[in-house]
């Protein structure tokens, strides 16, 4: 099935008027409405900075001056799989060099590039806040830590299999509570350092958190929860969307 | 080591903060509810003055002061919480955002109340988006609990609060840039004055305040200033969360009593070094400190005590450094992340850190000169202080106290060959 941007933004339409009218002025609303269109179809097309552009009286000229100014919007289609490792400080000093080299190795990419088959596009970032669980990346903004080469074997192998599954992206309205179950088999699964505060953040690597929690979540918000539409789930309609193919060409840069 | 009372991270880990029951039943809102029914606005702000609370998220400025500078002219007021969390080596924020959403949703309600905001906005940086989730669902609830909103606890004053996510940029964590970002513009620090105090988001009078800062707000009205002022160094009092992280055996956050050394910081707290390494370098205060080195391990950590030993307390972010860290590589690492994040308005900021970046490179990979050395020594004297924002004169401290402390490290990459080009051109 076809989704045209004009049913998108039809289905979006509450939400859009919400957001623009939290703000005492109307062109608060970009960063905020482009992050909706983006979660939906995973990219900023044209059409969006027009929309977005009228929606919040400035030109487009304007808004894609906006948009180009931050890292996370992007202006062309990514990877499935946006994988985002960090290379400050704290990351280094623990690994994070052999870690982007055996990405770049078995990716046969580099830092801002795509895949032809367009299953994953890698970049170098800067601090990531999660510097007591170094090396760490975002996998489409969720966190894995404790990064070591044979990790990322393994996570590249289990992207590869269709068996890595990345929660969706989140909406502006608040997302169901859903239930994650880990994200791929691992092996290598460190334990946290211990720290002086009691256990202040030792839950989450990516959707591994603790079977109570996925309970309650699931005891609060019934399976329907399970059900949220995102991202990846509808992968065709998003392809549709707008009829806007991924040429398959090496990505340079965003923007 | 000593064990320190858990203050803003009271619970973490062993509770599930993030549900407004459990939050509640460890007292959480019962500030807000008195601070809306039974006190005044201005005698918040007075009790934070009275304690003395820094801000937490780099700057140290008093946070009582900072309030009592918007002007009483009736125009709109707005309360920013700054959660743009992305200092090198920082991570209590996240912490606090994803572990204690209504903690930080009470202490900007309270601290809209006590400077009587219109409106209260928190920028999420746009990488926590684990965070922004769990802080959204929170919000919901405290919507639908009635303390945020209209009639607030049920009294006469009402706040919305907005939660606005950016997009991926360091610089929105400087207060200008991130109104702008606020406003739906390009992250660009603006000129000062006028500071966001007079002209701010919407050109209204505007407070931003870190995360930590305004979660201790609630603590400091729960148990009064003086409990506040007498933890610590007079003029640095309080608890701080501090992020330790790099070559230490325990790294994480901590909440410590600023004015312990970090001597106490490093080996007991964090449990010292792995594998029998040992100290060579330790910066205080995330990527834009200077450098300590172990004559300064018996300097209290505190604003000021820092301050005079040549470095800063920024965020609290602690990274270590062992003997096997190199140094070079570390400059470049820090350089390369100042030319990216740098928002390229102010020449000096822009081209400082690219040519630092592109020298240390070319040193790293064994092509650079003596020379080369020399400058980065130097080059940040024409950058710091000619800048819009705080970007550019954060970029220098770190490099400058590394090359004078180890300039052996970088004359290593200097034997460059006549004829070899200068530029790596590793466009980036």
């Amino acid at each position: 099935m076809r989704t045209s941007f004009e049913e998108l933004r039809a289905e979006l339409q509450p939400e859009i008027d919400r957001i623009v009218a939290q703000y005492p002025q109307r062109r608060s609303a970009l960063l905020p409405l482009v992050h909706l269109f983006q979660d939906r179809i995973g990219y900023a097309p044209p059409e969006v900075v027009d929309y977005v552009a009228e929606t919040c009286g400035v030109t487009a000229a304007q808004c894609e001056s906006v948009i180009s100014f931050y890292t996370l919007f992007y202006r062309r289609p990514i990877g499935k799989y946006n994988l985002q490792v960090c290379r400050n400080l704290s990351c280094t000093l623990r690994g994070a060099k052999q870690v982007m080299e055996r990405f770049r190795e078995r990716l046969g990419i580099d830092h801002l590039q795509t895949t032809d088959d367009g299953l994953f596009s890698y970049e170098e970032v800067e601090c990531l806040a999660a510097c007591d669980r170094a090396p760490c990346m975002q996998v489409n903004l969720r966190f894995v830590y404790d990064l070591t080469p044979e990790l990322v074997d393994e996570m590249i192998a289990a992207m590869r299999a269709g068996a890595y599954h990345v929660k969706p992206l989140a909406q502006t309205e608040p997302p169901p509570r859903e239930v994650r179950g880990p994200a791929w088999p691992r092996a290598h699964r460190k334990s946290a350092g211990a720290v002086g505060v009691p256990n202040p953040d030792n839950a989450s690597g990516v959707g591994d958190r603790d079977g109570s929690e996925a309970a309650r979540r699931l005891r609060r918000e019934g399976v329907a929860a399970l059900a949220a539409p995102g991202r990846f789930a509808d992968a065709q309609t998003i392809d549709a969307i707008l009829a806007a193919p991924n040429d398959g060409a090496v990505m340079e840069g965003h923007g | 080591m000593g064990t320190y009372e858990p203050i803003l991270t009271k619970g973490i880990g062993e509770l599930d903060l993030t549900e407004i029951e459990v939050y509640r039943k460890t007292g959480g809102y019962e500030q807000l509810r008195r601070a809306v029914r039974e006190m005044e606005p201005d005698a918040i702000v007075d009790t934070v003055m009275k304690s003395n609370l820094r801000g937490r998220g780099g700057a140290g400025f008093p946070t009582g002061r900072k309030w009592s500078f918007l002007p009483k002219d009736g125009r709109p007021r707005y309360l920013v919480c700054n959660c743009d969390e992305a200092e090198p080596g920082t991570f209590k924020d996240r912490m606090l955002l994803e572990k204690t959403p209504h903690q930080v949703i009470e202490g900007i309600m309270v601290s809209a109340y006590a400077i009587r905001a219109a409106r209260a906005f928190i920028y999420i940086r746009g990488e926590m988006l684990e965070g922004y989730e769990i802080f959204c669902r929170a919000l919901g609830e405290a919507r639908q609990a009635g303390l945020v909103g209209e009639k607030i606890c049920g009294g006469e004053w009402g706040c919305e609060l907005v939660v606005h996510r950016g997009a991926g940029a360091y610089i929105c964590g400087e207060e200008t840039g991130l109104l702008n970002s606020l406003e739906g513009k390009r992250g660009e620090p603006r000129l000062k004055p006028p500071f966001p105090a007079t002209a701010g988001a919407y050109n209204m009078p505007t407070v931003v305040n870190n995360v930590e800062t305004l979660a201790y707000v609630t603590q400091i009205l729960a148990r009064g200033a003086e409990w506040f002022a007498a933890i610590g160094p007079v003029k640095s009092p309080g608890p701080k969360i501090v992020s330790v992280s790099g070559h230490v055996r325990k790294p994480g956050n901590y909440e410590v009593p600023l004015g312990i050394s970090i001597r106490e910081l490093i080996y007991e707290v964090a449990g010292g070094f792995r594998d029998g390494r040992t100290f060579k370098a330790v910066q205080p205060g995330g990527g834009s400190s200077a450098c300590l080195f172990e004559e300064h391990l018996d300097t209290p950590y505190d604003f000021d005590s820092i301050a005079a030993a040549g470095s800063m307390l920024g965020s609290g972010a602690v990274v270590v450094m062992d003997d096997t860290a190199d140094m070079l590589e570390c400059a470049l690492v820090l350089q390369r992340f100042f030319a990216h994040e740098s928002c390229g308005q102010c020449t000096p900021c822009r081209e400082g850190t690219h040519w630092s970046e592109a020298m240390l490179e070319r040193l790293l990979e064994g092509r650079g000169r003596k020379l080369d050395v020399d400058l980065l020594g130097t080059i940040g004297d024409k950058i710091a202080g000619h800048s819009l924002c705080a970007l550019g004169d954060a970029s220098v401290p770190f490099l400058q106290s590394v090359v004078k402390r180890f300039p052996e490290e970088f004359l290593r990459g200097a034997a460059r060959l006549p004829g070899v080009p200068l530029l790596a051109a590793a466009a980036r």
